[in-house]
């Protein structure tokens, strides 16, 4: 069914734009310390220098280069949202498939506990929890989530559910194939277009939920990002410095959340093709 | 789901809301009452304050003591001092409410209605040249996080042009009244209420506009124009009413997404009320306030869930018997 997945995503506007948006930011972040000769927290010049040869971006109200900082922030968007995007996908996937698989009970006990925790706002959850913990990075990715995976679980458990019905998994099933032999073999296959929709949503809604709290102070402040650096900018609007400090970290930051927007509403629609413009079907 | 099922989920979520407020203090290293009430208040803290306010927290007590004293207190509608304000914390935030109320609302009415408006348009012209540039501007503006386009609009219409005023929602000192103030409260509202809007809209119309083009296949549709129904009223009257169903469902989260997104748009624009509030206290390391101002939020967050979706199973009567 969906053996042309591939092909499809190739085909798909939205889908290219949203991998070169998405490489734009990755390839520069994985090569930082070649397109920078400072390192983040390095006092490196005076303090407010406009952009020049040797700051391209200038320096901020300690004389750190902005530029450098714009580049290992991306690192840290970057490795959030992937974090936070495996975890709690895998966290999604375990829940949501066990409770359509196991049933009963336990799906019924589960799923109501999933629905709680999907009423609740996620992002007033991680403020309050950051408020009182402070996290650096890896504490970040387990709270965000921990927060996120409900919505995922749902979608799976419903997937599944609709799977396991299908006549070629009764007759695998009649041939004694095991529970996790079906899972693996039949159903994990063709859950790859949904499983990677929401790999890319989860990443995208943390590298959004970090750089808000980041923007709020509430992570750990050594922390280098690019909602830390907005909220420091803000203090200056009253100076140009924003010409090159705030405009820059802002649209790198929409443009990471619109690259994965892009690729993610492509997968969502190759996934379930009656959204396809009427042309591309 | 029943109305019982919907009950049992939000009374489960209020329950465990409530219970991670009182876990997180406990949580930090240190003195419980520095945890509880930040460093500030050792500070002005008196050894008679101390003794009253161990006892009100039974912190001499067992956990399960501290955790009937922390409910008796918040059933009585009781979150707390703040020191920062030198003042209980519910006055102060009653105080910051109605400006929150104001920008959240008219945010949230004006951006669903021009987001239904757009989905059903675009929907219905599945391919054309209006759906096809809609549908890209939007999933571009979809990108942009609330405080980002404040801090865009900010830059723009506030230091650029300057045709807009930076922060506040009043003009202080002017003694303004009647008419001329409403005037100056709605110039101060223009860019908080235009960042919602401009991020807002494409949730709502994505959702409207997927579920328009599934509508506009049924065979109900045919049927409508093979009846002679003009465009218009196949659009509105047909397939709208059913296509805004799902729609529904989508308001309280985005209902949601406009109240924290408060938080965040109110720090931009220094707008008094509960985001700039939290944001203040965030800096205070003001404990009791920031857990206040969380939980206060959280509520109204629950409570228009729980309306949407008790409302949901009356408008689509096929999900109560699921």
């Amino acid at each position: 069914m969906h053996d042309n997945y591939k092909t499809l995503l190739k085909n798909n506007g939205m889908g290219r734009a949203g991998i070169g948006l998405i490489l734009l930011v990755l390839l520069p972040a994985l090569a930082a310390p070649l397109l920078s000769p400072y390192l983040p927290g390095e006092y490196s010049g005076s303090i407010f220098a406009p952009p020049s040869g040797s700051y391209w971006l200038g320096t901020n109200d300690v004389g750190q280069d902005i530029w450098t900082r714009l580049l290992y922030g991306a690192r840290t968007s970057l490795l959030i949202g992937g974090g936070v995007a495996l975890l709690a996908t895998l966290t999604a996937l375990v829940v949501g498939g066990s409770a359509a698989l196991c049933g009963g009970l336990y799906d019924q006990v589960v799923m109501r506990f999933v629905d709680a925790l999907l009423v609740l706002p996620a992002v007033l959850i991680a403020i309050l929890a950051s408020a009182y913990l402070v996290p650096g990075i890896s504490l970040l990715i387990i709270l965000l989530a921990s927060l996120i995976w409900p919505q995922a679980a749902r979608i799976f458990r419903a997937r599944i559910l609709s799977l396991k019905e299908e006549g070629y998994i009764s007759a695998a099933r009649t041939f004694g194939a095991s529970e996790t032999y079906l899972m693996v073999r039949h159903i994990l296959p063709l859950l790859g277009p949904i499983l990677s929709a929401v790999i890319v949503q989860h990443g995208r809604r943390a590298i959004f939920m970090e750089a808000g709290l980041s923007f709020l102070g509430v992570s750990d402040p050594t922390l280098i990002s690019w909602g830390s650096m907005l909220q420091h900018a803000l203090r200056y609007t009253y100076l140009d410095v924003w010409k090159w400090w705030m405009l820059p970290t802002g649209l790198l930051l929409s443009m990471t959340i619109t690259g994965l927007a892009l690729l993610g509403f492509a997968l969502e629609t190759i996934s379930d093709p009656r959204l396809l413009p009427a042309g591309n079907r | 789901m029943g109305k019982i099922k919907i009950l049992l989920t939000y009374l489960t979520a209020f329950l465990l809301i409530l219970t991670l407020c009182f876990i997180l203090p406990k949580m930090m290293a240190g003195d419980p009452l520095m945890a509880l009430y930040g460093d500030e208040a050792l500070v002005v803290m008196t050894p008679q304050l101390q003794a009253e306010l161990i006892e009100r927290f039974a912190l001499n007590k067992t956990l399960f003591e501290q955790f009937v004293a922390f409910w008796g207190a918040l059933a009585h509608g009781d979150l707390g001092e703040s020191y920062a304000y030198n003042a209980p914390v519910a006055e102060v935030i009653v105080k910051a409410l109605p400006w929150t109320l104001l920008l959240v609302g008219s945010a949230f009415i004006i951006s669903a209605l021009f987001g239904i408006l757009l989905g059903i348009e675009s929907g219905s012209r599945r391919g054309g040249r209006l759906d096809r540039s809609l549908l890209t501007c939007l999933m571009l503006l979809n990108g942009f996080p609330d405080f980002v386009m404040g801090i865009l609009l900010l830059l723009l219409f506030g230091v650029l042009l300057a045709i807009f005023p930076l922060a506040g929602a009043v003009t202080p000192y002017s003694g303004e009244t009647g008419f001329s103030l409403v005037i100056d409260i709605l110039h101060h509202l223009a860019l908080p209420l235009g960042t919602f809007i401009l991020v807002r809209i494409p949730g709502i119309y994505l959702l409207t506009r997927n579920s328009m083009v599934m509508q506009m296949e049924e065979s109900y549709i045919m049927t409508a124009r093979a009846k002679g129904c003009s465009e218009c009223k196949v659009r509105y009257h047909h397939s709208a009413r059913n296509s805004l169903l799902p729609v529904l469902t989508l308001i309280g989260t985005q209902m949601a997404s406009i109240i924290t997104g408060a938080l965040f748009v109110e720090r931009v624009f220094s707008y008094p009320g509960l985001g700039n509030l939290l944001y203040e206290s965030l800096l205070n390391r003001d404990y009791p306030m920031i857990q206040g101002i969380l939980l206060m939020m959280t509520l109204m967050v629950l409570v228009i869930n729980l309306l949407v979706d008790l409302l949901y199973t009356r408008f689509d009567p096929r999900v109560a018997h699921a």
